[in-house]
């Protein structure tokens, strides 16, 4: 046995000896580099300048605060695998740049995991375990020690005294304005940490994944991507493209949430998606406290 | 037609009045007791009219569905009667700037508690939070005379003063132009 846990473990061991002898410095094969290393390829197109000659193609529906101006970003195709981009994009400060609150993206992101769980663990007690009715020996007497009954909690066998009673609901819901503030802040470090892009259209050339697998690599945009359209329809061929990648995902506006935003690398909005988004998150700002549930008609909900 | 049919039917009322005491609260039964039907004095064209749709009236429910973003205040110039100012209309230059809140007042709120330790908050904070502390202080200072303490925390960028200092600072706030 210990023989063979030392065949199992040196044979490796010559590999990564042999490394630490050898002149260049070569990366150890058993190297894992965390993701979010700043990769010197990534860097190379830097956000737009001030005197860009693109047309801007969106300007921000919404009023700006008067001290904050608004972001500008490319938007890029995903027409050709190296195109340069069509234009400019505003985008809403408070949406794009809100501050960094890690406690909200943390306290957002437990809750998504755990509002939906209910543990289905459950163990028997004492009075659930067949038998033990009776009292297995007389109280005094057989000079064994005093028992009421086989199944209690000492025995072997007996019920568990404070075991899980499931099922358990772990439901919980944060408030909505903590929620919206989750999203603005997840797309503000996305935008933030350059992994945010902005794109016409979803209308690629060929229904192919590896197409996109390839733009993707071209571009640098990461090892993962999240794509967010607004509306039922999406185009026939990046469902088909999308559809056999794990890494590549594709969710309609309103399926957007912080958990993917973290999970995903990059995400890629479309110039729809983000007029969506500014009016749904920025009326969170200026509503009155709900008269009556929101899911009833108001004159002007967004 | 319409017009013969009517007289005819109130011509027979009138002859069977004196015969049954019942006419006025039955006025239909003596119609029906000789046989005519006469459930209303209608034509009867307009008995087999087509149902009309109007979606016109909805416009009467609409107006009475209530709003759910707050408005903006109307243009003012100073302070209104009721003490409400509105913001400048350029933001002051400052390191610092405090946003009004979605009632459009100014973030100035106190707190107690355990029943003594009374505070006040300045909430929506955004840029150089300690140079507001400062400010803060030395306003403060000013006012009361002594040195206060106070408690930035810079993650929700909100500023704690010890005392119930509301009105003080929301009078500076609104003077400095927030």
């Amino acid at each position: 046995m210990l023989r063979f846990s030392f065949m199992v473990c040196g044979r490796g061991a010559a590999k990564r000896f042999a490394s630490s002898f050898s002149g260049e410095s070569t990366l150890p094969p058993n190297l894992l580099l965390p993701t979010n290393l700043v990769d010197p390829a990534r860097l190379k197109r830097p956000p737009p300048p001030a005197d860009c000659s693109l047309p801007v193609l969106r300007k921000c529906d919404a009023v700006i605060p008067a001290h904050l101006s608004p972001l500008q970003t490319w938007v890029e195709t995903l027409e050709k695998q190296d195109s340069e981009p069509l234009g400019l994009t505003q985008l809403h400060p408070d949406v794009f740049a809100a501050p960094p609150r890690l406690d909200i993206l943390y306290d957002v992101e437990t809750w998504q995991r755990n509002f939906k769980r209910i543990s289905y663990a459950n163990t028997k007690v004492r009075s659930e375990v067949r038998g033990g009715g009776r009292k297995p020996w007389n109280q005094k007497g057989s000079g064994r020690a005093r028992h009421g009954s086989i199944r209690s909690p000492i025995w072997r066998g007996g019920g568990v005294a404070h075991g899980p009673r499931g099922p358990n609901s772990y439901y919980y819901m944060l408030p909505m304005k903590v929620r919206v503030q989750g999203l603005k802040v997840a797309l503000s470090s996305k935008m933030a940490q350059e992994y945010l892009h902005i794109v016409d259209s979803l209308n690629i050339p060929t229904p192919d994944s590896q197409y996109l697998l390839d733009l993707i690599r071209h571009r640098h945009w990461g090892e993962s991507l999240l794509i967010v359209d607004v509306g039922e329809e999406f185009p026939e061929n990046i469902l088909q493209a999308t559809a056999n990648l794990k890494t590549v995902n594709i969710i309609p506006a309103i399926g957007l949430n912080v958990h993917s935003m973290l999970k995903h690398e990059a995400v890629v909005l479309t110039l729809e998606t983000v007029k969506f988004l500014e009016d749904k998150l920025l009326w969170h700002d200026q509503r009155y406290t709900p008269l009556y549930p929101f899911k009833l008609p108001y004159s002007d909900f967004p | 037609m319409a017009v013969s049919f009517s007289l005819r039917s109130s011509v027979l009322r009138r002859a069977l009045s004196g015969a049954f005491y019942l006419h006025s609260q039955t006025p239909g039964a003596p119609a029906a007791a000789t046989g005519l039907r006469c459930v209303s004095n209608a034509a009867p064209e307009q008995r087999k009219a087509a149902i009309i749709e109007s979606t016109e009236e909805y416009r009467f429910v609409e107006r009475l569905i209530p709003p759910s973003r707050i408005p903006a205040p109307p243009k003012h110039v100073g302070v209104t009667p009721s003490g409400w100012s509105p913001p400048a209309d350029s933001p002051p230059p400052l390191p610092y700037m405090i946003r009004r809140s979605r009632m459009h007042n100014v973030p100035v709120y106190t707190d107690v508690t355990n029943g003594s330790r009374k505070l006040t908050l300045v909430r929506k904070v955004e840029g150089d939070i300690w140079a507001l502390e400062k400010d803060v202080k030395q306003h403060l200072k000013e006012v009361t005379g002594e040195e206060l303490p106070t408690q930035v925390n810079e993650v929700t960028m909100t500023l704690k003063v010890k005392g119930h200092f509301e009105k003080e600072l929301k009078d500076w706030l609104v003077s400095k132009g927030f």
